[in-house]
């Protein structure tokens, strides 16, 4: 038994440190697929909060066989799905309210905030940008792809697909952001052309 | 070659030989979609991993807490309109009889101790009856048919036992 499963193994005997010892280990992870997910820090926070939340109260349920860093980004995963939609839904109101009824900011991703200038080069800005525009799940299965290495069976795994499902998924969340990334590329071109015109001839 | 095979290259990361990444690498000078499709995918894979702030685990300690906290909070007023609901019911049905006691009490009395005795003689009646049957009925059943019982019972004492345990199993977590 590795220290992990100790770990587990203690903390669903009730030990509360051995669950914190699992909280320091996954915190990155799990914050980083809620905020890749959700695309703000606020937000993200709160949604590894909940996350972590949840597999305490669900610890019982946790099958050994599975790793348990896959367990619990399943629960990130379904939980910021979960926020996505509702979230969508809310979009047709100026407000939007979260689970306690509290009122928050329609995200804006291209709105200045700390962690967005913090994020260093376009690239990061692009990519950002390109996965707010992807469906809930098609998003969380690029993450776990492309962040964890996830395999397709283990994507399908955590967020209850078929493998030919998460596939497909994979295939059209990728060809999209092509199509977004093409699109910059145009107007970036554009904008160039543009502006040698504009310039003062010599 | 045509297009189609670079684009599933790209698309299902697959892992290519040198030949097939020179032939790759000459398609992309000339196709905008892979090109697109291969620089996503170096985005993807060159962004870095976000960390939460610092003193995330301390945060969820205290969240934790609360949580626990609003849980025996909820528990405990469950538990007071359980009994207070209970309690009402309870006297809602006695009130009649409480009433009858405190107007006549040697009349309620007498009743209650002629109830008992009914209920006494009634259940004298019915063991002998049970030891009768229970002399006559084993030469008339068939010994598969007590198989069948017998297992019925056994299964359904079985649910009944496990389902008690599923209930009464305390759950990981708020309640510790």
């Amino acid at each position: 038994m590795n220290e992990e499963q100790t770990w587990v193994s203690q903390a669903q005997q009730g030990d509360d440190e051995a669950f914190t010892r699992l909280v320091e280990t996954y915190q990155t992870p799990v914050f980083n697929l809620c905020y890749r997910m959700l695309g703000e820090p606020e937000l993200a926070e709160d949604a590894a909060q909940e996350t972590f939340l949840r597999a305490y109260q669900h610890l019982h349920r946790y099958d050994e066989k599975r790793p348990f860093a896959t367990w619990l980004l399943s629960i990130a995963a379904h939980y910021c799905i979960d926020k996505l939609r509702r979230r969508k839904f809310s979009m047709f109101s100026m407000d939007a309210e979260d689970d306690e009824g509290n009122s928050f900011e329609i995200p804006d991703i291209n709105a200045p905030n700390p962690e967005g200038e913090s994020i260093k080069g376009q690239t990061q800005a692009r990519v950002h940008a390109m996965l707010d525009g992807l469906d809930a799940t098609d998003r969380a299965a690029i993450i776990m792809r492309y962040w964890y290495d996830y395999s397709e069976k283990e994507i399908a795994e955590s967020l209850r697909l078929t493998v030919s499902a998460v596939k497909s998924r994979l295939h059209r969340a990728r060809k999209e952001m092509a199509g977004v990334w093409q699109e910059e590329e145009d107007d970036l071109l554009a904008e160039m052309e543009r502006r040698q015109h504009e310039s003062p001839a010599f | 070659m045509n297009h189609q095979p670079f684009e599933s290259w790209l698309l299902d990361d697959k892992y290519l030989s040198a030949t097939e990444k020179r032939e790759l690498a000459s398609h992309l000078r000339d196709c905008r979609t892979c090109t697109a499709l291969a620089e996503t995918g170096l985005a993807l894979r060159s962004t870095k991993v976000a960390s939460p702030a610092a003193g995330f685990t301390l945060r969820f300690q205290q969240r934790l807490a609360a949580q626990k906290v609003t849980e025996r909070r909820r528990r405990l007023w469950g538990l007071i309109v359980l009994i207070v609901s209970g309690a009402g019911l309870v006297s809602w049905f006695a009130a009649p009889f409480v009433y009858a006691f405190i107007s006549a009490p040697v009349q309620w009395l007498t009743a209650a101790v002629g109830y008992f005795l009914f209920m006494f003689t009634s259940l004298q009646a019915f063991s002998e009856i049970v030891k009768v049957l229970s002399g006559m009925v084993p030469s008339f059943v068939p010994p598969y048919a007590w198989m069948v019982l017998v297992s019925t019972l056994g299964g359904l004492g079985l649910i009944w036992i496990v389902s008690i345990w599923r209930f009464a199993r305390k759950p990981q977590g708020v309640t510790a």
